[in-house]
């Protein structure tokens, strides 16, 4: 059975064929935009408007009237200030944005602020002392868990989320906690080191605690 | 991406309704890692995004003994990873849930979501206007296909990317469906429709339905069950192919046995016939070999995807002979 | 100091740079070997360190003005097309929009040597700039986009670089495909005669994909005018090319153009060029009258910033019986997208191997794709892959050990020049790495391994340029608290740059490196220094510093004899204090002499020196690969690799690791997964984000141990700093397709080695 016949297959070859070798037919994109556009107009005649917010980002309160489809990332970077949180993909497919929400690791480009309600938000900004560096960003100097730094505040606040969750980690923990951040650069082996001492150095605070 | 109405239901009811009302304008929203993307491509521009999470009651995850687990459709994938009774009972999900994405995304997809998310094929991705979407062809075909299907194609070549869909097909599940005011049950190897029967949908929820819930039976005590994913990246990735089995033996031979593929077909797979010729299968080098040269025999891969089918026969010997 | 003007010639990213440049007319003595050095060489932590772990390093991504304004651009949906009508009025009418160039609006700016202009009438690839909207926030600039009427001709486009060349493919430029229409040659001997003389001939085809940089931080720029002035926060790898590509652009003065650029979220040579964006939203801005913040997405990132071009590399060798290397040819060519670039690859050919007759062929191939740019070890990254992977199949044809043969061939002069080298420590390299590896004890024949995961080892050598070279400057300020000021108009993309710089000078004047502070990036406050490419940074600014260190060193036992009236012979220079060497307790600190001086500080400007006459200056090196593949689904997992380097002296212990982890690990993307996918029905990619575009993850680091078998190389610069961002990639992808080899018996000639081709190439052996 040839691939053509088969059930409803429609050939590309064929379709080709039928416009003209070599050049797409299917690119007349006026119609499909000024669609976009009536509707967009319908949109604005729906009024879709901006609506409340409160978050609590690093133990503060913000009231803030944001758009729906705006994401936690937008907020926090353009409405907050909050520049530490950085965007690599928007699309979930990097950790460059990696907030905490309720202590778990997020990507906040790839979550709604208004799904961010009523959760505790933490970013990179928020888990320093003042000036003072939190244990793990102090490993990542010491271990030189990074390069250009562009994805570091997200390496930072996913090991911070590993730690509470697993404070005593074996590499291989290490390796699947960290593996939603990419890192470009490829600081890897430094970021795997980093966030193993950050670990042993708490753990042998608290050690010492005892 | 386009504006939209943030809808916060406070009961299934009222969710539903809103769905039904705007088929085309409405969209359910679950953890949104998948609708999101969707959202950013302008694949799907909804006008009204319904939040179920504002719905109580939709995140549990329950064992009764004797009946078997339900989980809520609000449930995360994080959540399901590390439910200890899930991890003692049904290893095989728990390994499925931990295969998904990465952990970021893993704390908010849910499992619903994940069953219902919306094809990865990569021209349904981009600014292709592909049958899926409402166009007149499909891309992949005789384009880039190396990631498509090689069974069951036809007229559209995605594979379903869910990682949960292949195990749970493979453990018999069940899903509560809400729709209409009342609930229906589904046998979750009818839910899913290949593109013969419905190009542009993946499953055959009807406007307004809801998942509510995911059953799953009891496993005979003896049952065995592993599951295995192949990704090229050890992380993010979708499954190339994914194989779930559930298998009851006495000593090394099989008596009754479940197999169902991921990545290889527009629905999570299973071979009924090949299912049946699992009891007897004595599970050494030999028989297993013979079997899973059984496993795609009427494959008919695209220009670039003949791999699948070694790639699926010797993943599901492996499986089968470590079990 | 005395300083005179030299012709300057020196290898940069993309070949020879020759210039005039300001040079010291001494040259000061290399630091030996023996030099005891406290700070340099040292794992010292990254100055930047804090700034990056705290998030509040402002990287370009970040900076934000009052009244600021955010512009989007419009790019082609389509590969080959004329413009027939943009109709921007609706989206004009959206409230908050600013502004909206086209090609109907804007000045006729040349642009990629004048083969398009700013806004062309014609898109030659899916992604030409069509538009660019700037509104009051982003999400507005993003909707008017979607409201931009676009009729286009449709033209017919080619994709496929084979296609491209041939007589009757569409024309992507009126004047043809094939860049300067004619193949890059080079030849020494006489080839033909070399392969008549061999007794044993090899040829083979390899071929190498599309990748893309994919920096994690996107390029941006944010533009603000005061009057006639420019400034320009760019994330960027060379400060003064763009300020004086955007100053040409716009025809001001580039004395009005000032570019700033503290912190990059990654390079890899994609950011060595002035972008359009730039020079569009400083447009746009001056037209509004106010600053505009252009960031592109990632989606724009995988079509419209570069790439690493493809190729299809034609190789034939001919060797005598004990492996000496007759002759050598190659035939490629490679993609280099809709405008003009080079995709020659050649250079590992012609160099790493003494070879009497050598011939190269090279085609630059124009399609209707993105424009590739210099990527990490442009040419040389394809250029070894399958040059290294054909030594390989060549010693398997000899029978003899594949690190044999290439000691056999090892050459003690540029085979090219007929220059010596400045230094060459390969064969330490060779030595040092195989038995790191265990070369001898754990390799076994090809394709002897059995069971389902087999393990191999492969290996490849590198040569890159990298002495970097003049003219590079520095200035330094030290205040009357004794603490210093840094100051260098070069770049640190994540290298380290703040860093050693502030190391260099440390040790010099043996201050404590906290009271150094280094400000660079800033083409306005910075003196010169040239691009960061091609691994010059380090090998071309550190020896500056030091200059301009030990210049400091000697004002201030000049100025401490002529306060404790003595000569300056007489005064000893110890820890930021002068004492006379017959009384040591006359003694005055930095602090009080700047106090006597009163002039609150000092400043001292140094230079690079200028490279030695007659000589190359090349890094070399050789990584060995272990790999595990699994014969199940021909999946590769790279297990370990010993990077063996030569590059002169290290400045920085963490820092040069790193960069050796991130180059191999870039490599191994390389090598196993990363590939721009194209639709050649249509000539749209269909990786445009990173999930589809495959990039490393943590998942994929193996373990790696870094030899660096250089100390210093005595001849190039006061420091014998030689670079290491290009050499670390190079062999990688080489090494592990050697592995793979090595492991399966399976040669896998084309690029990435991702597991279906593994697998079907296993089931076909069977
Ligand atoms: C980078 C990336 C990598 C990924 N990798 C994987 C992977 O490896 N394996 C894998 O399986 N998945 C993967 N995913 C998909 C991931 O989105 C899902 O696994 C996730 O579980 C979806 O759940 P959600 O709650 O976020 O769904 P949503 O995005 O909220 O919804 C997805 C769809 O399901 C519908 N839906 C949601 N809940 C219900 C319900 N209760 N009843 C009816 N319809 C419903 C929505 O209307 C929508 O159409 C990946 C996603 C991303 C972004
Ligand atoms: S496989 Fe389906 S989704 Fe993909 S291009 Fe074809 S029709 Fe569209
Ligand atoms: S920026 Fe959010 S995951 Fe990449
Ligand atoms: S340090 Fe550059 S991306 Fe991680």
């Amino acid at each position: 059975m040839s691939k053509d016949s088969k059930k409803g297959g429609i050939s590309r070859r064929k379709f080709l064929q039928g416009v003209g070798s070599g050049i797409i037919g299917s690119y007349v994109l006026t119609p499909g935009i000024a669609k976009a556009a009536e509707a967009l107009k319908k949109n604005s005649e729906k009024l879709i408007l901006s609506v409340p917010l409160t978050l609590k980002v690093n133990g503060k309160q913000a009231h803030l009237l944001v758009e729906p489809r705006t994401t936690l990332a937008e907020v926090l970077r353009e409405k907050l200030g909050l520049t530490g949180t950085k965007v690599a993909c928007n699309n979930g497919e990097c950790g460059g944005c990696t907030v905490l929400l309720d202590k778990k690791a997020v990507y906040s480009c790839h979550i709604l602020a208004l799904d961010a309600e009523g959760k505790e938000v933490t970013t990179i900004e928020g888990i320093m002392k003042g000036e003072n560096l939190h244990p793990i960003q102090q490993a990542f100097i010491d271990h030189d868990g990074l390069q250009c730094g562009f994805c570091t505040p997200g390496q930072v606040m996913a090991a911070e989320a590993l730690l509470l969750k697993n404070p005593k980690p074996t590499r291989q923990d290490v390796l699947e906690g960290m593996s939603g951040n990419v890192c470009r650069c490829a600081a890897y082996p430094n970021i795997i080191e980093s966030v193993l001492a950050a670990a042993e150095k708490a753990g042998s605070e608290t050690a010492e605690l005892k | 991406m386009k504006n939209f109405n943030y809808i916060q239901p406070k009961s299934l009811k009222e969710a539903s309704d809103i769905l039904k009302k705007k088929p085309h304008e409405a969209m359910l929203y679950a953890g949104g890692t998948d609708a999101l993307g969707l959202m950013k491509q302008d694949i799907i521009k909804p006008e009204e995004v319904v939040n179920l999470k504002s719905v109580p009651g939709l995140n549990y995850i329950s064992y009764t003994n004797g009946k078997g687990l339900r989980i809520g459709a609000l449930t995360e994938l994080a959540e399901i990873a590390e439910n200890p009774v899930i991890s003692e009972k049904y290893p095989i999900l728990r390994h499925a849930a931990l295969a998904v994405a990465s952990p970021q995304l893993r704390n908010l997809g849910t499992i619903a979501g994940n069953l219902c998310q919306r094809p990865r094929c990569w021209y349904y991705r981009e600014e292709f206007n592909c049958l899926r979407k409402g166009g007149d062809m499909c891309y992949a075909f005789d384009g880039q296909n190396k990631y498509h299907c090689v069974i069951g194609g036809g007229p559209c070549f995605i594979v379903h990317p869910s990682d949960l869909a292949v195990v749970l097909l493979a453990l018999d599940a069940k899903l509560t469906v809400f729709g209409d005011r009342k609930t229906r049950t589904v046998q979750l190897k009818d839910f899913f429709v290949s593109p013969g029967d419905d190009y542009q949908h993946e499953n055959n929820l009807k406007a307004g339905e809801i998942i509510t819930e995911i059953q799953i039976p009891e496993l005979p005590q003896d049952a065995k069950s592993a599951f295995v994913k192949f990704r090229e990246r050890g992380v993010w990735d979708f499954a190339v192919v994914s194989v779930g089995a559930v298998i009851r033996k006495e000593g090394s031979k099989v008596i009754s046995g479940k197999l169902a593929f991921g990545g290889v077909a527009p629905i999570p797979w299973m071979d009924e016939s090949l299912n049946a010729k699992l009891p007897g299968v004595a599970l050494s080098e030999e028989p297993v070999a013979q079997l899973v040269s059984e496993i795609l025999k009427k494959a008919e891969p695209l220009s670039k995807n003949a791999y699948k089918v070694p790639l699926v026969r010797n993943l599901t010997k492996r499986l089968l002979l470590e079990l | 100091m005395a300083r005179k003007i030299v012709k300057s010639r020196y290898y940069g990213d993309e070949g020879l740079i020759e210039t005039m440049a300001e040079v010291p007319v001494d040259k000061l003595k290399a630091w030996g070997p023996d030099a005891e050095l406290k700070v340099v060489g040292k794992p010292v932590s990254r100055l930047d360190g804090y700034e990056k772990v705290t998030g509040k390093a402002a990287f370009t991504f970040d900076v934000s003005l009052p009244r600021m304004t955010y512009a989007k651009i419009l790019r082609s949906m389509v590969p080959h097309a004329k413009i027939r009508s943009i109709d921007t009025s609706e989206a004009e009418d959206l409230p908050g929009v600013l502004k909206i160039l086209t090609h109907k609006n804007c000045p006729v700016i040349p642009w990629h040597w004048g083969t398009t202009v700013l806004f062309d009438t014609e898109v030659r690839y899916q992604g030409d700039e069509v538009a660019c909207v700037v509104a009051e926030s982003m999400q507005i600039a993003e909707d008017a986009l979607s409201l931009i009427k676009v009729d286009y001709e449709i033209l017919p486009f080619v994709s496929d670089p084979s296609e491209a060349m041939k007589a009757e493919a569409p024309k992507v430029h009126a004047w043809g495909n094939i860049i300067d229409g004619k193949p890059s040659l080079y030849s020494r001997g006489d080839v033909e005669k070399g392969f008549q003389d061999s007794d044993v001939i090899f040829e083979d085809t390899y071929s190498t994909q599309v990748v893309v940089h994919n920096p994690t931080e996107a390029h941006c720029s944010v533009v603000s005018w005061d009057g006639d002035k420019l400034t320009v926060w760019d994330s960027t790898q060379a400060l003064f090319g763009v300020r004086d590509a955007i100053a040409k652009s716009l025809s001001m003065p580039a004395s009005k153009v000032r570019v700033i650029k503290k912190f990059m979220g990654g390079g890899f040579g994609g950011k060595l060029e002035a972008g359009k964006y730039s020079v569009i939203a400083a447009l746009i801005s001056k037209e509004i009258g106010r600053p505009v913040r252009i960031a592109l997405d990632r989606k724009e990132m995988n079509l419209s910033v570069g790439n690493r071009p493809d190729s299809v590399q034609k190789l034939k060798a001919g060797a005598k019986k004990d492996g000496t290397l007759l002759a050598l040819s190659h035939y490629s060519f490679g993609n280099v997208g809709a405008y003009p670039n080079d995709a020659d690859c050649s250079w590992p050919l012609r160099t790493l191997y003494k070879c009497p007759n050598v011939r190269t062929e090279e085609y630059s191939v124009l399609t209707n794709l993105g424009r590739a740019r210099a990527y990490r070890a442009p040419g040389h990254v394809q250029g070894t892959f399958a040059f290294e992977s054909m030594m390989d199949d060549l010693a398997e044809k000899l029978g003899l050990d594949p690190l044999e043969l290439r000691r056999k061939n090892y050459t003690e002069i540029d085979p090219v020049s007929n220059r010596p080298y400045t230094s060459k420590l390969i064969l330490d390299a060779y030595q040092k790495g195989s038995e790191a590896i265990g070369w001898k004890e754990k390799r076994k024949p090809a394709g002897s391994e059995k069971g389902r995961f087999r393990r191999g080892i492969g290996m490849a050598s590198q040569i890159w340029w990298g002495g970097g070279g003049p003219p590079a400057y520095a200035t330094i300020k030290l205040n009357e608290d004794a603490s210093l000021h840094v100051m260098a108009g070069t770049q640190d993309l994540g290298t380290g740059t703040y860093t050693f710089l502030a190391q260099i000078a440390s040790e010099v004047l043996e201050l404590p490196i906290e009271k150094i502070q280094v400000t660079i990036g800033d083409t306005e406050t910075c003196p010169y220094c040239s691009l960061s490419g091609g691994s010059m940074t380090a090998p071309s600014v550190s020896p500056a510093v030091r200059d301009a260190s030990e210049q400091m060193k000697r004002k201030l036992i000049s100025a401490a004899g002529a306060i404790l009236e003595t000569s300056e012979s007489n005064v000893k220079y110890s820890a930021g204090k002068m004492s006379r060497l017959d009384d040591p307790a006359k003694i005055i600190s930095i602090s009080e002499v700047i106090e006597k001086l009163d002039e609150k500080m000092i400043v001292t400007t140094g230079a690079r020196e200028a490279n030695p006459e007659g000589y190359e200056i090349n890094t070399f090196g050789a990584q060995f690969a272990e790999v595990e593949v699994d014969t199940d689904t021909g999946k590769v997992r790279v297990i370990k690799v010993v990077a063996a380097h030569d590059i002169g002296r290290v400045l920085n212990q963490k820092t040069l690791f790193n960069q050796l982890h991130g180059g191999i690990i870039q490599g191994i993307g390389y090598a196993l997964m990363e590939e721009r996918v194209v639709d050649t029905y249509t000539g749209k990619v269909l990786t445009t984000n990173i999930h589809d575009y495959k990039i490393p993850t943590i998942m994929e680091t193996p373990q790696i141990e870094v030899i660096i078998v250089s100390s210093g190389d005595l001849l190039i610069s006061n420091t014998g700093v030689k670079g290491v961002g290009e050499p670390a990639i190079i062999p990688t992808a080489a090494a592990i397709a050697n592995a793979v080899y090595n492991a399966t018996g399976v040669r896998i000639k084309s690029l990435p080695i991702t597991a279906d081709k593994v697998l079907m190439a296993l089931s076909e052996k069977n």
